[in-house]
Order: structure tokens, then sequence, then C-alpha cells
């Protein structure tokens, strides 16, 4: 193509492209040079390698109100609620003087293989639970989980309802057979006996593999795109930088906890149907008889709206609320709209309860 | 004695193993001599090993077909897409506010037509196989180690997950038992 027929707009928006890339290193730091952890806070229990976090006061915590226990999920780590001050779930929990507590399930290695649904749900979160009620002085607390952290947080209160004043579940993972993403259809179709059986905990290769499968032309090449483009507007950049390390922060998953994981709950679809076991009991989510509070992202290529939503019909709870927002699985968390939005109207459930 | 080797796969193992166990017969008597040193252990292993090194020849070739698999679907699903894009984007001007529209066009397309196949049936069980025949592959190399960790005298793998089990059925009794004398001084 002759270089007169260019038009020169496109001629400079590459000039200026490529000078971006080559600028990079010299605008912005290097991921290892990020600390993802903004709000202060004392680990206040810690068991094997979970650490329970509670975060310090911002403001005066307001008496009476049931302490806030956030279960964090499985895969990635806890950062992500808390991932810049702009942005941050738990501050936000905090300046409405929330006292909030968070789960770090820790980084599992090979001597951890073997546990399972119950450890983490009948030993770390009820010794989180009871540690908490004892240092508050409260009989029951207020329990969150976001993705596979809320169906923890769901099975938990369906076998301890007595402890959990009210429940928040945000994104969780309830009905497999429900659930429309890619995710779910790989699940559907792994050989997870033989793949538990032979590679004990899952790797978080197998994780960045679904990762760059979910949407791999807007997650893996136009947000990098987008990155380059605005190199010089810092917000952009300090929150681009931070969300990518978090992505590959992924500690491995228990085999145990991921055989029961996608058997149960994705494969045979136990949980919805009242037929799951844990520590040898059966969950019936009519048990959940607190006020809950129940969060979804239409736009979740994660954890699909239909997936989550059947739990708002199988609780036994009289009090229950159920939000539906226009974001996607992290937007609904870590986003200027859940900060004008979506906490807000948490913040407002909770103080009400 | 006849050997039904009718298969080219049976007929190259079948010739494989009769060579590895013949050459281990006429080599193990006067290897024999040294009974405790590494020359018979290492005798021994190398049969066993070849007998892995076989039978994997079997997974390999599943995995071989289910990566051509993976990446046909993966090259189809991208011909198509990107015909897609060229029936929408024809005619579109050569200039810096189109290319954005270009560039939107595609990406909705491909995002759209590979997100169907990573939902798809066939992409599920191909991707399940593919997976399953690493793991076969993953489990003989296992072996491998294990016969040559077995030969130094080093806990296997199994071995070690045992441990790893004996620990963890260990760790909840204290649990439970820690909890229950809680409970008793609480109470």
């Amino acid at each position: 193509m002759p270089a007169e027929s260019l038009d020169p707009k496109l001629v400079q928006e590459f000039l200026s492209f490529s000078k971006n890339v080559v600028d990079a290193p010299k605008l912005v730091p290097a991921p290892d040079e990020i600390t993802l952890e903004s709000t202060p806070f004392d680990v206040a229990y810690k068991e094997d390698k979970m650490r329970l976090l509670h975060f310090r006061p911002l403001v005066e915590t307001k008496t009476g109100a049931a302490p806030l226990v956030i279960s964090y999920a499985i895969i990635n780590r806890f950062h992500i609620l808390d991932i810049q001050p702009k942005k941050s779930w738990v501050r936000k929990l905090l300046e409405s003087g929330i006292d909030v507590y968070m789960i770090d399930w820790g980084s599992p290695s090979n001597i951890d293989k073997y546990l399972d649904f119950d450890d983490y749900v009948n030993t770390y979160m009820d010794n989180c639970v009871d540690f908490v009620r004892k240092e508050s002085q409260t009989n029951s607390i207020s329990l969150q989980g976001y993705c596979t952290g809320g169906t923890i947080s769901t099975i938990y209160s369906a076998l301890h309802p007595e402890k959990v004043k009210n429940l928040v579940v945000t994104a969780p993972v309830i009905d497999g057979w429900k659930d429309t993403t890619v995710v779910s259809n790989i699940a559907k179709h792994i050989d997870v006996d033989n793949l538990v059986q032979t590679i004990g905990n899952m790797p978080p290769e197998f994780m960045y593999y679904c990762f760059s499968i979910l949407k791999p032309f807007e997650q893996g090449l136009e947000k990098y795109y987008r990155f380059f483009k605005n190199i010089h507007d810092r917000d952009f950049v300090d929150s681009f930088l931070r969300v990518e390390k978090w992505l590959s922060d992924t500690p491995p998953i228990p085999g145990e906890l991921f055989r029961q994981w996608i058997r149960d709950i994705y494969q045979e679809n136990l949980l919805i149907q009242n037929k799951m076991y844990v520590g040898g009991k059966r969950i019936d989510l009519a048990k959940i008889t607190m006020p809950i509070f129940i969060q979804i992202a239409v736009g979740d290529h994660l954890v699909s709206p239909e997936c989550s939503m059947p739990l708002y019909y199988a609780v036994g709870s009289k009090d229950k609320t159920l939000r539906i927002y226009p974001v996607g699985h992290v937007g609904m968390i870590a986003s200027s709209y859940s900060q004008k939005q979506i906490l807000p109207e948490l913040c407002q459930w909770l103080k009400e309860k | 004695m006849s050997q039904d080797v009718g298969q080219p796969a049976e007929y190259y193992k079948h010739v494989s193993l009769f060579w590895t166990d013949l050459l281990h017969l006429m080599s193990g008597k006067p290897v024999a001599l040294a009974s405790v040193g590494p020359m018979r252990n290492w005798a021994n292993d190398m049969k066993k090993i070849t007998a892995e090194v076989i039978e994997s020849h079997e997974h390999i070739v599943e995995f071989n077909r289910r990566l051509s698999e993976y990446y046909n679907q993966l090259s189809e699903t991208w011909m198509e897409a990107q015909k897609k894009v060229n029936a929408k984007a024809t005619g579109l001007p050569n200039d810096s506010e189109q290319l954005e529209a270009y560039k939107r066009i595609w990406i909705d397309i491909f995002e759209n037509d590979f997100t169907e196949l990573f939902d798809s049936e066939k992409f599920g069980q191909n991707y399940g196989k593919l997976v399953a025949s690493e793991l076969e592959l993953t489990k003989r190399w296992e072996s491998i180690l294990n016969i040559m960790l077995h030969s130094a005298r080093l806990p296997t793998k199994k071995e070690i997950d045992e441990i790893y089990k004996e620990l963890h059925e260990l760790r909840k009794r204290v649990k439970k038992l820690e909890r229950k004398e809680q409970d008793q001084n609480a109470g």
C-alpha cells in the first residue's frame, strides 16, 4: 500500500502507541515492586497455613453490630478485596464502622493434599468463627463468602446456623448443572479422581489455563493494548498492575478439596439437591434460616448468575435479599461501581441487622 | 510360541519386550555375582524402566492425537471467525476511526466464536481426554522415578503419600482431642 494513502492519524496513533511501549518501563513499577496489602491488619489467629486477619478500625466501630468474617475464595488470594484504597471492599466496610475479619486460606503444599471440605468448614472456618465470637463476646457473627468462599460459607451456615447471625454470599458456586461458563464445561469433562490421584494438589498452572480461555481476546489481547495506550494514566496503570499481580498469585488447591468441589458441585450437583455430605453430615440448605443477602453479577463469566441464583429459593430464611448488578465477577468486588452502588447497599443491610 | 501380534503397536511392544527380556536373562547371571552392588540393581531397574517406556508409547500416541484435535478445533474456529470478520468489515475505510471499529468487530466475533467452542461438548470431551492422556504419561514417568527411588532405598511417591495421609489423620485427631479438652475445661 503506498504510504500517501494511509490516514495520518493512523500513523500518528501507531507511533504514539510504539512510544508508550518503549517508555513503559520508565513510567511504571515492575509488578514485583508493588505491594497488594493496603489496609493495615493484625493476624488474629493462625492454624496450619490458614490465617485470620483482623483489620484495624478506621472509624469507631458501631457497638452492637455483629463482626463480619469474610471467607475469601480458594482460588487466588484475598488481596482483591483490598486491592487499592479507592476500590477496597474491606476499607469501605471499615469506614462504615463494621469490624472486619478475613480468612486467608494460605498456600497449601503437598503435605496438605488431603485437606477437604470437612477441614475447611468444620475445622478452619469453625475455629475462626469461634475465635471471633470469643474476642467480640457475641454469640453469632456476620459471615460473608466470595465465589468458592461463598460456597464454603453457605455450607458452614447450613451446618452451624446458631453461630451465623447474617449471611452474605457474593457470586457463590451453588448449582453446578446450571452454570453456563467455560469453567463448568471443563469441570464436567475431567476425570477428577484420576487427576487428584496422579498429581495431588491442583497446580496454579491448571487455573491459569482455565482463566486464559474465559475471555481470550478481551482479556488476553485487548486489556494489554489498553494498558500501553493508557500508560500515562497513573490511576489506570496502578489498578491494572495490581489486578494483574493478584491474578498471577494463585496458590494450589488441596487435592481432596478440589476433588469434592468438582465432583459434588459441578459433576453430580449434590449441594443444591441437599445431597452433599461434609464431615459425615448432610448439607440441607433449608437449615439456613438467618437473614441472607445474595449478590450476583450479570456479566460474571466465572460463576454464571444461573449457578448462584438457586440459593435464594433453596434457603429456609424468611428475611432474604437478592441483588443483581450489571458488573463482572471481579467488578463486583473491586470497582468504582462496587464502591458507589454495591457496598453502600451491603453496609446499610448489615447495619440494619 | 506364537504371539498375537497382528497390530503394529502390539508387534512393536512384543519385539521390544522380547529383546529386553532376553538381554536381561543373558546378562543376569554374570551381574548376579555382585548381588549387593549397584550393577545388579541397575540391571533389574533397566528392565523395568524399559518396560515402562514401551508401555508409555500408546499414551504418547493418544496424547498426540488429542493435542492435534485440540489445535485443529482452535484453527477451524479461527478460520470461521476470520471469515465472519471479513464479511462484516468489508469496505471499511482505512482511517483511524474505522480501525478502532474493525478491532471491536474482530474482538467481538472472535470472543463469541471461541467462547462457543470452549463451551461446547466436543471441546470439553477432547480436553478431558487430552488431560487424561497427560495423566497416564505422568503415571508412567512416576513409575520410572519410583523404580529409581526404590533402588536408591529412598521413599517412593506412594510411600510419601501414605505418610501425608497418616499425618493428615493425626492432625485431625489431635485437633478433635484439643477441642474436646477445651470444651471440657470451659464446661
